[in-house]
């Protein structure tokens, strides 16, 4: 990370649809303003899933 | 940002309620969504015995610990499709939700009653494996709810899959799939377990926040198969259109229910038969399960003469 940035900056500089992953720091779920700081780790979840679940 | 009820730090932002939430309202707004879904389509009845399909994945595990908490008789139904490790850990996880909360959890494995497991009707059918997969699910789910005297399948299916499905219907105009979408389908026939859909109102994105929020160990990792499925490719444009307008989803999904859904109801109503075979419902015949079941077994013996 080149510095402290918004979550929201982050998704929008990787193509990601902010509604299509959870954001995670640590054991907490953050908000798209929430900054990011430059030592911080975040995990982006995908919640998409489909297939023939889907269709049950 | 701060939790429109109380003004706490929030920890979601749902835009398309224009609204944000701490940890505490979320949870309680989804169970409200729970309620008002149950309540607006009469799906369940407090004495009832509701059979829950479990996948293991969040939505399914989600619906199980909402219906718990809201004091419902579940027992959950994993159907095994033998998928290799994907569904040895997805068991491994609705077993572990299971015992941690003290509820049964039945298991059917689609190997068992088609005679092999998803990979290998795959092969044999020689069309996408969501096509028998799904089959086979619609079918157990019936069949192990009929066996086991569940008057109702609860399913975890969120707005995302249902605009996504009714999305798919449009585009091909499958005027035979349009009057069937619905969170709550009646028993048309005394071998046709009612099927409900309480997450319907709820976004894919909530029912994440909501497993992770109450630490609900699911499977993250999506099934193997589902790569480059119909129903991925239409969600992800359904996105792009919700990231441009936010409520684009919900609009399209609930307009359908309340306004269009009945312009599709069939005018004529379809003859139900009772399967040669199994004695399930189908309207030819021999049911698609037996007929898929028969060419599993032909595939076999080809394989395998001695088979």
């Amino acid at each position: 990370m080149r510095s402290n940035r918004r979550v929201k900056d982050i998704l929008h500089e990787l193509g990601i649809i902010p509604e299509t992953v959870l954001v995670i720091a640590g054991d907490a779920l953050i908000t798209l303003d929430h900054v990011v700081r430059e030592d911080e780790t975040i995990e982006l979840r995908p919640v998409m899933s489909g297939g023939a679940g889907r269709e049950v | 940002m701060k939790c429109k009820k109380c003004g706490a730090g929030a920890v979601i932002e749902l835009r398309r309620h224009n609204t944000a939430f701490c940890a505490l309202d979320f949870l309680a707004f989804f169970r409200n969504q729970v309620r008002e879904a149950v309540r607006h389509y009469r799906m369940l009845a407090r004495e009832e015995q509701v059979l829950v399909a479990v996948s293991g994945g969040k939505d399914s595990l989600a619906l199980w610990d909402v219906l718990i908490g809201e004091g419902y008789a579940t027992t959950g139904l994993y159907l095994d499709l033998g998928i290799f490790e994907y569904s040895e850990e997805s068991k491994a996880k609705c077993r572990a939700f299971a015992d941690g909360r003290g509820v049964p959890l039945l298991v059917s494995a689609v190997a068992d009653e088609v005679g092999a497991p998803v990979p290998v009707i795959k092969e044999v059918t020689r069309r996408p494996p969501c096509s028998g997969c799904g089959l086979s699910k619609r079918y157990l789910l019936n069949r192990v709810a009929l066996e086991g005297g569940f008057p109702v399948v609860a399913t975890g299916h969120n707005l995302d899959d249902e605009a996504a499905t009714l999305f798919g219907s449009v585009m091909h105009w499958q005027m035979e799939s349009l009057p069937r979408q619905s969170p709550a389908l009646p028993a048309s026939h005394p071998k046709l377990v009612r099927r409900v859909k309480p997450l319907y109102r709820l976004s894919e994105q909530e029912t994440a926040a909501y497993a992770f929020l109450r630490k609900i160990d699911y499977i993250v990792d999506e099934c193997p198969f589902a790569k480059g499925a119909t129903s991925i490719a239409h969600k992800e444009i359904l996105n792009r259109m919700e990231a441009a307008s936010p409520g684009a989803k919900h609009s399209f999904l609930f307009g359908f229910l309340d306004r269009a859904r009945g312009a599709f109801a069939r005018t004529e109503d379809i003859t139900l038969n009772e399967c040669a075979r199994c004695g399930q419902v189908t309207t030819g015949t021999l049911c698609a399960f037996c007929r898929l079941a028969d060419q599993v077994k032909r595939s076999a013996k080809t394989l395998d003469p001695r088979a």
